[in-house]
């Protein structure tokens, strides 16, 4: 059954729910920030969007926006078309009223930033940003109540031979994941997949933290050989509720591709990959794959306008299950 | 259907076979006037995803809406039966179910042959079964008439549905192992309430007898009707005995005015009528007042038959057939003794479809047969002779069934009756054999090391995670899944909001329940977070102290620390003053608790002193300072805003007010503070320049003065 829940401005971009699906995050053409919140508690039937917050961050395009974990309060990271990141958060400070205020911000013309995202590993956050010449950084939050202050943990590029290193690169786009494990004791590793200039970019890596060295090592390359230098659309990280292994989809211009990451590393710290499917369906680029909460269903968006919905069966076959067409 | 909704009966979950040709695509209706430049998605909790629609930015200011966010509810199951009606399902299966799956358990614990298990369990199996009958019974459709209606021929209880029509057709063929002997009219029995749901795909014999009723009133004299004897041989074909003998007494020919010279007409009448009400059936009892005689035992059974049918024979060879001069009466008669005698022609002509037909040979051609496989074979033929003009989902579950295959059965109730009735009928297919039961908890990599058991529950589970008003229940079918249903359950727990006091404390006890101590502690921790954050201190603390996150508090007791020494206003200082109290002292990883505690009463009594400059007042204040300066606690770079803010007490006007020892013990201190201001790394108070020196000064003078006093 289709609903409809709200009606946005004229310029609106981009939208984003948080954790418990209750509040709606907003971000438009000229950097309009926006905040929806159902006005009931959710089991009530009448049960309606409203605006709590709406205020200019920033300058220029709002194209993506990050909710924090919610273990960090209510809080965000808007990202422009500009490449810089601000970091809000609501909170109610010297008896003023509860608004929400720029914590931070990164990026600059120079070097932009093209995605962030946040995990939190040995009760640490991590903010793991991608920027436009290629290069990742991570940050740690410093006091779990201050979003103010981040230390910069690590800086690497997205490439396996760590000597190589690539100064003229020119990333339009990136996409992080990070993987979705609850408990913080784990140490976080993510992956990050490029669409740039620089072949040796932009296939999907998996980073991990090793704890004895302290510095990022990559685990594993969700690529082919022959498809390497593909330029990547699209990450998503499955939800794993007790499978062997992880399931990661990796979109590029030939398809969506969903791995199987092993769990156990080989002698060489290397993780087992495996690409048990390309699916087809989607003509162009994909704008942005998600799973639901049990990691068996992935739903994808892109160029053709259409939203697709795709499963494995019985077999392990992946296949596409259904697909949407907005029509008004 | 309107025209915003998805037909959620046709989308499912996990069927068995791919097909890319049958891609199903839904419209998403939406209302935006420009075309949609962008999408984007997300999942809500369990089966529910909500598509914002981005129109292109329009120059002009009255442009209207600039987009639009539509919630999606996938695979919700059966469109047949409404939301309310389905939760009410939900929620009454819930107490079977549970039941069931902790008989299951004790029962492998208590005996490890599995001979007891087959043998008790199909009964336990049984009971469900019922209970989950019970609840899909339809809306009863008022009392019957107490006086009945000579012209009613059709009666109907309640409104039947296809649902409740699988499921009996499943606890037939899988779980009642009493009347497995009977299967065959077991089926007709089902035929009999169920034949009416077919009416929707094509003709059946139940849709004629409703349209032949509706007409009744206008027949004048109704043995002339043709429909009235082919409703009749329809009736009488597919075993609905009492709905015949009452239309045949319908016949003009028992009115009482006629009764004279029509008496061999109703003799032949009446004599069908009899055999009709005699006619043998292999069942144990059949319904209250309902006609036939019923046989337990096959011997008894087939000598009652054979008698029967010799009777049957010896009136359909009677010379009278001759002298009755009506002669739609001896046609129409003898066409229905012929169903009687089983000829497949009149049994063919009789019934509208292939169930009827299948029904019909049951009755009246094999009503000794045994054995799936026979029954499977009967099927293809009676499709044969009656091939379906359409396809209706009880026949694609009927043949499934027939043909043993349970992924067919499966697949076919998979996507015609959704994940719920997928979750609960596993039950029922794997009580009917060991094989079903091997393949259903079978453990597959390709699923990942789940069993299909496992994989439609979490489909069912993600169903009821949809919804705010069935979320609650999906913990007691997760908590059945070995390998999955946790880590589901985590990931639904941690999605619920926390902003609702009643649902956060509803969250935490269902995690107490199932033991999931790290996600309660999480949930309070976020719960925590957001109140202090949102300017509620005191529930933030509490919350956060709940979850026992030393590295908030600590943080906080970091924050309470930063006004030491600082002149706080009285409201600020109340709010302190609360904030220590509701750290409290057991919190040890602030560790300057102790002193926070100390200080507090310190700068309580020093309070006092500058309101009221009561001498008793200031005697209390130096105690409390000399009991923090005394305290290893006390943290070094506290000890000169201390002695700053007691600058007033070290000058006490009237009489020194510290003894020499005190002093003595101030002074070190004192000293040892200046000596470790001389090492690296030493942060300076944030106190005037000449704090120090007029300390001492202070220090100095009151020593004198005790002296002199002592």
């Amino acid at each position: 059954m289709a609903k409809e829940l709200l009606s946005l401005d004229n310029g609106t971009t981009c939208s984003s729910w948080n954790y418990s699906s209750t509040r709606l995050a907003t971000g438009s053409t000229d950097a309009t920030f926006q905040i929806f919140d159902f006005k009931d508690p959710p089991s009530s039937s009448s049960n309606s969007l409203r605006s709590s917050f709406k205020s200019k961050v920033h300058e220029g395009n709002i194209v993506k926006i990050v909710w924090f974990p919610p273990e960090y309060g209510d809080a965000v990271a808007c990202v422009s078309a500009d490449g810089i990141v601000s970091l809000l958060e609501e909170i109610v400070e010297d008896s003023q009223p509860l608004q929400w205020k720029v914590r931070k911000t990164l990026g600059s013309s120079a070097s932009k930033v093209l995605d962030v995202q946040f995990g939190i590993s040995s009760t640490r956050l991590k903010m793991v940003a991608a920027y436009s010449d290629g290069h990742m950084r991570v940050f740690e939050l410093l006091d779990p109540l201050e979003l103010t202050n981040w230390q910069l943990q690590a800086e690497f590029q997205n490439v396996i031979e760590s000597v190589s290193s690539f100064g003229k690169a020119l990333c339009l786009s990136a996409s992080i994941t990070l993987n979705p494990q609850k408990g913080g004791s784990q140490e976080s590793c993510f992956l990050v997949g490029f669409n740039s200039n620089t072949p040796e970019l932009n296939s999907s890596k998996v980073w991990e933290f090793d704890q004895a060295h302290q510095r990022w090592l990559p685990v594993a390359e969700l690529s082919l050989p022959e498809d390497k230098g593909d330029q990547v659309y699209a990450v998503a990280w499955a939800p794993n509720i007790g499978r062997p292994y992880e399931i990661i989809a990796v979109a590029t211009h030939k398809g969506i591709g969903i791995w199987q990451l092993g769990l156990n590393p080989d002698h060489n710290g290397r993780l087992p990959v495996d690409r048990v499917a390309v699916l087809s369906g989607h003509e162009g680029a994909v704008w942005q794959m998600e799973w639901d909460m049990s990691g068996m269903t992935l739903a994808t968006t892109g160029n053709d306008g259409m939203v697709r919905l795709w499963q494995s069966n019985l077999n392990g076959v992946w296949h596409q299950q259904a697909a949407f067409e907005p029509t008004s | 259907m309107s025209p915003n909704t998805v037909d959620n009966g046709t989308l499912i979950p996990f069927s068995g076979e791919t097909n890319n040709d049958s891609l199903a695509i839904y419209p998403l209706h939406h209302t935006l006037t420009r075309p949609v430049s962008r999408l984007a998605i997300s999942w809500s909790r369990g089966n529910s995803l909500r598509v914002s629609l981005f129109a292109e930015p329009s120059q002009t200011s009255d442009a209207g809406d600039g987009a639009k966010v539509i919630e999606v509810k996938l695979g919700g199951g059966d469109p047949e039966i409404d939301d309310a009606d389905w939760r009410r399902i939900a929620y009454g299966s819930v107490a079977p179910f549970a039941l069931l799956q902790s008989r299951r358990s004790a029962i492998s614990n208590m005996s490890k042959s599995p001979s007891t298990y087959q043998l008790d369990w199909w009964e336990h199996v049984l009971q469900y079964s019922k209970e989950i009958t019970s609840l899909l019974a339809g809306p009863k459709l008022g009392p019957s008439p107490i006086i009945d209606d000579p012209n009613e021929i059709v009666k109907k209880n309640e409104e039947p549905t296809c649902l409740k029509a699988a499921w009996e057709l499943m606890e037939i063929f899988y779980v009642d192992k009493q009347s497995q002997a009977w299967l065959p009219e077991r089926l007709v029995d089902w035929l009999a309430d169920y034949d009416s749901l077919f009416t929707s795909t094509q003709e059946t014999i139940h849709g004629k007898l409703v349209d032949f009723q509706n007409d009744l009133v206008n027949i004048q004299v109704i043995e002339d009707d043709p429909r009235y004897w082919e409703v009749m041989s329809s009736a009488l074909s597919v075993g609905w005995l009492d709905i015949v003998v009452k239309m045949l007494r319908l016949h003009g020919s028992y009115q009482l005015d006629q009764l004279s010279n029509r008496e061999l007409e109703n003799g032949l009448v009446e004599a069908v009528a009899v055999l009709i009400s005699k006619m043998p059936r292999l069942r144990p009892e059949s319904a209250a007042g309902n006609l036939g005689e019923c046989f337990k035992s096959k011997p008894d059974f087939i000598k009652a038959w054979e008698k029967w049918r010799s009777q049957i024979t010896k009136l359909d060879c009677s010379p009278f057939w001759i002298q009755c001069d009506n002669q739609q009466t001896r046609v129409g008669l003898r066409n229905l003794l012929q169903v009687m005698l089983g000829n497949t022609e009149s049994l063919c002509t009789a019934s509208c479809y292939w169930v009827e037909l299948y029904i019909s040979h049951f009755l009246y051609i094999r009503p000794f047969m045994i054995g799936v496989e026979s029954m499977y074979n009967l099927a293809q033929k009676c499709i044969q002779l009656k091939p379906p003009t359409g396809t209706h989902r009880l026949t694609g579950l009927l043949i499934g069934i027939l043909g043993e295959n349970t992924e067919v059965v499966l697949a076919e109730i998979s996507r015609e009756f959704g994940p719920w009735m997928v979750a609960h009928a596993v039950e029922l297919l794997t009580a009917g054999s060991e094989q079903a039961e091997i393949l259903l908890y079978d453990e597959r990599y390709n699923l990942g090391g789940i069993s299909m058991v496992e994989l439609h529950r979490l489909a069912y589970a993600q169903v009821l995670s949809s919804h705010a008003l069935t979320w609650q229940i999906a913990p007691i079918y997760l908590t059945s899944c070995m390998k999955q249903g946790m880590g589901l359950l985590e990931n639904l727990l941690y999605r619920q909001s926390v902003q609702h006091n009643n649902m956060l404390l509803k969250n935490i006890e269902i995690c107490r329940l199932y033991e999931l101590d790290h996600i309660s502690s999480n949930i309070m921790k976020v719960a925590g977070v957001y109140h202090w954050k949102h300017g509620r201190k005191g529930a933030g603390v509490f919350w956060l102290q709940q979850s026992q996150d030393t590295n908030c508090l600590d943080r906080i007791a970091q924050q309470l620390f930063d006004s030491v020494g600082k002149s706080i206003s009285d409201e600020s200082f109340k709010q302190w003053e609360g904030l220590i109290e509701l750290l409290g002292s057991e919190s040890k990883p602030a560790g300057g608790l102790e002193f926070l505690h100390k200080y507090r009463d310190f700068k309580k009594s020093l309070q006092m002193v500058y309101s009221g400059k009561s001498t008793d007042a200031a005697r209390q204040a130096v105690g409390s300072l000399i009991l923090l300066m005394k305290n290893p606690s006390t943290p070094q770079r506290f000890w000169l805003p201390l002695l700053f803010d007691s600058l007033k007490l070290l000058n006490w006007k009237d009489s020194p007010l510290l003894s020499v020892s005190e002093t003595n013990l101030l002074l070190n201190k004192l000293q040892e503070f200046s000596l470790a201001r001389q090492r690296p790394h030493f942060t300076e108070p944030n106190l005037p320049p000449q704090a120090l020196s007029s300390i001492r000064l202070a220090l100095a003078t009151n020593l004198g003065r005790a002296i002199l006093d002592e």
